[in-house]
C-alpha cells in the first residue's frame, strides 16, 4: 500500500516534480560551468561546453518525466480499452445503466443550473464582493403597540426571524445622512423599481420596466456604457434635463442598436427624456428578477408621478429609496455595520413622534450584496432545494440500482477476477481496474445526461413562466454547471462501483475457482440496495400524491366567476397622459367598442383581474363602516359596467353597477352576500350606506352579489365591495371579455381597436382568465408535473432493480426448486415462495420509509394546500401502488421459477 | 503490488547500478555523481551527463533512492539523493548479476 500512495504522490504533484527537476538540471549546469571556469575557460565558453556535455535538456526533461507519467497513463489505456470491451460484450446491461445514468444525472444537471442561476452568481459588474444591500428589520406593528414610524411605503416587505420584518426601504433623508462623509463606503446609491411605464419611441408606445437611480448609482456599480454616458450626479437634481439611459436590449429592439438610440428623444408616461447613454449588454440592475429597460434619474419622478413624488423626498416617515454601498478597501461587512447602525438610530429616533413610535424603532443591518437583490433567491430558493431534493433521490435509486446490476455481474465475472488474482495481479490494479469501468458508465451517461439536461432546463423554465412576459429568470448550463455535472459523474462512478468491485476481488479465490457462485454478502448487499430503492420511490410516490392533491384541491375550488371564455388585457391610460374624468370616459367608451366585436358577449373592466386584487392592492384601503360599525377584511374592488353579468357571478338582490354610475351621480356599491350577511343579518342592504372614512363620502348599497374568491386562490376572502370604476378611476384597469371560442382569437381586434381609441396605449398582459388563474398556482402546477414525472421514473427503475435481484436469485435457486417440485411441491407454492421474498423486500423498504416520509414531509408543509404533509390516504395509496408494482416486477421471475423441469434442475445441480 | 519494477536498460556498467554503488558510500546530488563517476574511473567512463536525470527518476520511482532537498558542499541549494534499504537489495542483485555477466563474457573471450 506505501508502494500504492508513494506512485500516486508522485502523480499528484507531478507539476512540482517538474519544476524541482528543472532546477537540478541548472544546478548542474551552473557547477560545470564553474568548473570549467576554474580550468581557464571564458564564461561564455564555460557554459556553451557544459551545455554541450550535458545533452538535450528539453529532452532529458521530457523523458524524466516520462519515467512517472507513462506508467500510470499506460495502465489507464489499459483499463480503458478493456472497459469498453466489457461495455460492449455487455450492450445491453451497459445501454441501461448509461440510460439511467443520463436520466438521473441529467435532471440534477437541470435543477442545478437553475440554482446557480438563481442563487450562486454574481452580479456582472466590478468587484461585485464588496458591494453591500442595506436593510432593516423591526417588529411587525400589529404586535404590541399599532403605534410606528413608518407612516407610509412604497415597496415590498418579506418576513425576517421569529416574526420580524425585513425589507430595503428608506425614507430619502436616510439615504441623505447616511452618505454624509461615510467612512465605510466608498459610495452610497440608491434605487427604486418604477414598475411598469409607457415607453414611447418615434410614436409606438410600449410597456418598459423602470428603475430610478440616484446619481452614484452607476458609478457605484462601476459599470460603464455600451454607447453614450450614464446617469451622474449632475443628472439627478431637481429641475436638471430629463435624460435617460436604457438596457442595451432595448436600444437593439426599438433603435436598431446602441449608437442610434444617443440623442434621441423618448415619452416616458407621456413626459419627454432624452437618451444619453446604453448599460452594456450584460447588465440587468441590481435585482436579477427585474431587469430594468429604462434608468431614469432619481428625481425625475417628480416629472412622472408628480406631486406625490415630490412630498416623498422631504418626509422621514415615507419608506421607499432603496440603497446598495460599495465598501473602501479594507473594511468589513461587520465593520461598516457597526459605523452606520449607530447612526441610522440616531437619525430615525428624531423621526418618531410618541412613545409607541420609539418603542419599535427600525434597525439597520447590512447583508452582502455581490449576489443583488435576494428577491428572486426568496421567492425560489426553497422549491429549489426541494426539488434538488428530488432529483437527488433520483440520483441516489439509480446508483443503487446500477450497484445491485453490478452486484450481479460480478457473480458472473467472478471467475474472471479469480483468474486474474490468482495469476498474480494486484487487488489494488483489479478494483481499479474495475473502477474505470464504472466511472466510464458514469462520464457516458452524465454526457447524454447533459442532453437532457438541456431539454431539462429548457421545459422548466417553461413550466415556471408560465407564459409570463419578461420572465428574467435565465438558467444555463454554463462551465461551472458542466463542472460540477463532471464531478458529480465521478463520483456516482465511484459511488455504484466501489461497494461491487470489492465485493468482487474478495480474497478468498478458491471457492471461487471452484464454482464459481457468490457467497452470502453479496445478496444481503443487493438486498440492501433493493429495500433502499423501494423506501425512496415510496418518499417519491408520496411527494407526488401530496403535490397532486394539492393541485385537485386548488382547481377545485369554487371561484364564484366564470373561469373559462373569457380574455383579460390590461390598459394604463394615466400613463399615456389622459387624467380624470376624461379618463374614466375613455375606459367607459373602449368598454361600449370592445363589445361590439362579434363573438364578445360582454365586456367590463376593473381596477385589476379578481384572482389578482390581493397584490395589486385595494381600491380603497382605509376604515370603512356601516353606521358605526366598522368592516373588517373586506376587499374593494372598483369595476366597470357589467362586471357580475361579464364574470357570471350572480346578482342575488338589487342591480349591479352599470351606465347609469357616472363620475358626478350618487357612488354606489355591490357587496358580496358574506359581506350583507355577516353585518346586516337578514334585513335587506340594498339602499343603506356605507361609509368611506378616509375619503369622508357615503357609497349606497345598490346590490347584493354570491361570494366571490377575490384576491388570490388560497386566502380569497368572500368580503367583497364592488365600486364604481367611474366615481374610483384607477390609473390601470384590465378589461375583462366573455368570447365565444378561444379567447386568444380575439387579441388582433382588440388591439386595433385601443389603437384606434389612443395608439400611446399599449396593451399589456394579454392572459385567458384561466391562464392568470394558473398563473398564481404556477409553482403547484410545475411542482405536481415534475413530481409526478420523478415518481414514475423513481418506480421504474426500482422495480427493474427488483425484477433484477429476484431472477437473479431464482437463478440461483434452481436446484433448490427443482428438489421442492421433485418432492411435489405445486407450482402456486413456488410462485409464493418467491413473490413472498418480494413483499418481505418492499416491506422492509415501508417500514424505513413511512417515518422518514413522515418526518421529511413536514418540511414542504408550505407548499402544500387541502392536504396534510401525514394525509393517511395518500400514504396507503402509495403503499398499494408500490406493492402493486413490487409484485408485477417479481411476478415474472417467479412464474419462470414455477415453470422449472424439475428433472433439468436437478441435474444441473 | 504485481508489477514489474522500471526497467533500466540493462547492458554491463549501466549507470543504474553505477549511482546505486555511488550513494551507497555517500550521499549526493546529481553533478556530484557524475563528477564521481569521472574521477573514480579515470574519466574513462564518459557520461551523457543529461541521461543521469532520467535515471535518477527512474531510481526514485521505484523507492531505491530517496532525493531531499539540501545544501552542497559549495552552499548551493540541491537535491541529495540517498540510497533506500530496497535500494541497496537491488544493487546487491544487480552487482550479482552483473558479476556473473562479465564472468560469462571474460569466458567467452578467454576461450579463444
Amino acid at each position: 500500500v506505501t508502494d500504492v500512495l508513494r506512485r500516486l504522490k508522485y502523480w499528484t504533484e507531478s507539476a512540482r516534480r517538474g519544476e524541482a527537476l528543472r532546477q537540478e538540471m541548472e544546478l548542474h549546469l551552473a557547477e560545470k560551468a564553474a568548473e570549467l571556469q576554474e580550468a581557464g575557460m571564458t564564461a561564455e565558453r564555460a557554459r556553451a561546453e557544459a551545455r554541450r556535455r550535458f545533452g538535450n535538456v528539453g529532452l532529458k526533461q521530457e523523458e524524466s518525466r516520462e519515467i512517472w507519467m507513462t506508467q500510470f497513463l499506460s495502465e489507464l489505456g489499459q483499463d480503458i480499452r478493456y472497459g469498453l470491451r466489457t461495455m460492449a460484450a455487455n450492450k445491453a446491461f451497459s445501454a441501461l445503466a448509461v440510460l439511467l445514468l443520463a436520466l438521473g444525472i441529467g435532471a440534477n444537471t437541470a435543477i442545478y443550473s437553475f440554482m446557480e442561476s438563481i442563487l450562486l452568481r454574481s452580479l456582472p459588474v466590478a468587484d461585485p464582493e464588496s458591494l453591500v444591500v442595506l436593510n432593516w428589520h423591526s417588529r411587525s406593528p400589529q404586535e404590541g403597540s399599532k403605534e410606528w414610524v413608518i407612516h407610509g411605503l412604497q415597496g415590498m416587505f418579506w418576513p425576517g426571524d421569529k416574526g420580524a420584518l425585513l425589507t430595503g426601504i428608506f425614507p430619502y433623508p436616510a439615504f441623505e445622512t447616511l452618505g454624509e462623509e461615510n467612512p465605510v463606503f466608498s459610495t452610497l446609491f440608491g434605487y427604486f423599481n418604477g414598475h411598469n411605464r409607457n415607453l414611447t419611441v418615434r410614436g409606438q408606445a410600449t410597456s418598459a420596466g423602470a428603475e430610478y437611480v440616484t446619481g452614484d448609482y452607476f458609478r457605484g456599480l462601476e459599470v460603464s456604457p455600451a454607447a453614450g454616458r450614464l446617469i451622474n450626479s449632475e443628472d439627478d437634481r431637481a429641475g436638471a434635463a430629463a435624460v435617460a439611459v436604457i438596457s442595451f436590449a432595448t436600444s437593439q429592439n426599438r433603435f436598431g442598436g446602441p449608437p442610434n438610440a444617443i440623442g434621441q428623444s423618448i415619452l416616458v408616461d407621456n413626459i419627454p427624456f432624452t437618451v444619453i447613454g446604453v448599460t452594456p449588454p450584460e447588465f440587468f440592475g441590481v435585482d436579477p428578477a427585474a431587469a430594468p429597460d429604462l434608468y431614469l434619474p432619481l428625481h425625475t419622478n417628480m416629472l412622472t408621478d408628480g406631486a406625490r413624488a415630490a412630498r416623498m423626498y422631504g418626509d422621514g416617515n415615507f419608506y421607499w429609496i432603496e440603497m446598495m454601498g460599495r465598501l473602501r478597501p479594507g473594511v468589513s461587512m461587520a465593520q461598516a455595520q457597526a459605523a452606520l447602525a449607530p447612526r441610522f438610530h440616531q437619525w430615525v429616533v428624531t423621526t418618531a413622534k410618541t412613545g409607541g413610535e420609539r418603542a419599535n424603532l427600525p434597525a439597520l443591518i447590512l447583508n452582502p450584496g455581490a449576489e443583488g437583490l435576494g428577491s428572486l433567491r426568496r421567492q425560489y430558493s426553497k422549491p429549489l432545494y426541494v426539488l434538488l431534493a428530488m432529483v437527488g433521490l433520483i440520483l441516489a435509486i439509480t446508483c443503487a440500482n446500477i450497484a445491485n446490476l453490478l452486484l450481479a455481474r460480478a457473480a458472473a465475472r467472478r471467475r474472471e477476477m479469480a483468474v486474474r488474482l490468482s495469476l498474480g495481479a494486484g487487488r489494488f490494479r483489479v478494483v481499479r481496474q474495475l473502477l474505470t469501468e464504472s466511472v466510464m458508465l458514469a462520464s457516458l451517461g452524465g454526457t447524454f445526461g447533459v442532453l437532457f439536461a438541456i431539454w431539462g432546463v429548457r421545459s422548466l423554465t417553461l413550466l415556471l413562466s408560465n407564459g409570463q412576459e419578461n420572465f428574467t429568470l435565465r438558467a444555463e448550463l454554463n462551465w461551472k454547471v458542466l463542472g460540477v455535472t463532471a464531478a458529480l459523474s465521478v463520483v456516482c462512478g465511484l459511488l455504484f462501483g466501489l461497494a461491487p468491485a470489492i465485493q468482487s476481488t474478495r480474497p478468498d479465490v478458491m471457492p471461487a475457482l471452484k464454482d464459481g457462485r457468490g457467497g452470502g454478502p453479496r445478496r444481503r448487499a443487493q438486498h440492501v440496495l433493493v429495500v433502499a430503492q423501494i423506501a425512496i420511490s415510496f418518499l417519491l410516490l408520496v411527494g407526488a400524491g401530496l403535490f397532486v392533491r394539492t393541485l385537485n384541491k386548488l382547481h377545485s375550488i369554487q371561484l364564484g366567476y366564470a373561469r373559462e371564455n373569457i380574455l383579460l388585457f390590461s390598459l394604463n391610460a394615466r400613463q399615456a397622459g389622459h387624467r380624470d374624468p376624461e379618463m374614466a370616459t375613455l375606459y367607459a367608451n373602449l368598454r361600449k367598442r370592445l363589445e361590439s366585436i362579434p363573438g364578445v358577449s360582454g365586456a367590463t373592466f376593473s381596477q385589476s383581474s379578481i384572482i389578482s386584487a390581493g397584490m395589486a392592492g385595494g381600491a380603497y384601503r382605509g376604515t370603512m363602516k356601516i353606521g358605526t360599525v366598522s368592516i373588517a377584511g373586506a376587499g374593494v374592488m372598483a369595476a366597470g359596467a357589467r362586471f357580475l353579468t361579464t364574470m357570471q357571478i350572480p346578482i342575488l338582490a338589487g342591480r349591479e353597477i352599470d351606465e347609469r354610475d357616472q363620475t358626478g351621480s350618487p357612488p354606489v356599491a355591490v357587496i358580496s352576500e358574506r359581506l350583507a350577511r355577516t353585518y346586516f343579518g337578514n334585513e335587506n342592504p340594498v339602499g343603506r350606506r356605507i361609509t368611506l372614512e378616509d375619503e369622508k363620502r357615503d357609497l349606497e348599497i345598490v346590490g347584493v352579489s354570491a361570494n366571490v374568491r377575490y384576491g388570490g386562490l388560497k386566502q380569497g376572502s368572500s368580503m367583497t365591495v364592488f365600486t364604481a370604476a367611474s366615481q374610483f378611476s384607477p390609473d390601470r384597469v384590465t378589461y375583462a371579455l366573455r368570447v365565444a371560442g378561444d379567447p386568444l382569437r380575439y387579441v388582433r381586434s382588440v388591439r386595433e381597436i385601443v389603437r384606434e381609441a389612443d395608439s400611446r396605449i399599449p396593451v399589456t398582459n394579454v392572459f385567458t382568465q384561466a391562464a392568470e388563474i394558473d398563473r398564481t398556482i404556477s409553482r403547484e402546477i410545475t411542482f405536481s408535473k415534475l413530481c409526478t414525472g420523478f415518481a414514475v421514473l423513481a418506480l421504474l427503475i426500482a422495480c427493474v432493480g427488483l425484477y433484477g435481484t429476484v431472477s437473479y436469485s431464482v437463478a440461483r435457486q434452481i436446484g433448490e426448486i427443482g428438489t421442492r417440485m421433485a418432492l411435489g411441491a405445486q407450482r402456486g407454492a413456488v410462485v409464493w415462495m418467491v413473490l413472498r421474498r418480494v413483499l418481505l423486500l418492499a416491506a422492509a423498504g415501508l417500514a424505513i420509509s413511512v417515518p422518514a416520509a413522515l418526518i421529511a414531509f413536514r418540511l414542504v408543509k408550505s407548499f402544500l394546500f387541502g392536504t396534510q404533509p401525514n394525509d393517511p390516504g395518500i400514504l396507503a395509496m402509495a403503499a398499494v401502488v408500490l406493492l402493486i408494482a413490487a409484485i408485477l416486477a417479481g411476478y415474472a421471475p417467479a412464474r419462470r421459477a414455477s415453470r422449472i423441469d424439475p428433472l433439468a434442475a436437478l441435474r444441473h445441480e | 503490488m504485481g508489477r514489474k519494477a522500471q526497467k533500466n536498460d540493462s547492458l554491463p556498467g549501466s549507470l543504474d547500478m553505477l549511482i546505486l554503488r555511488i550513494l551507497s558510500r555517500r550521499d549526493l546530488h546529481g553533478y556530484g555523481i557524475v563528477q564521481f563517476i569521472q574521477q573514480s574511473s579515470d574519466d574513462e567512463l564518459l557520461v551523457e551527463e543529461g541521461s543521469l536525470y532520467p535515471a535518477l527518476q527512474r531510481l526514485e520511482l521505484n523507492g531505491w533512492i530517496d532525493g531531499v532537498w539540501g545544501v552542497t558542499s559549495n552552499n548551493r541549494r540541491a537535491r541529495i539523493y540517498k540510497i533506500t534499504a530496497a535500494g541497496r537489495k537491488q544493487l546487491a542483485v544487480e552487482t550479482r548479476k552483473y558479476a556473473k555477466l562479465t564472468l560469462a563474457i571474460a569466458r567467452v573471450m578467454g576461450a579463444e
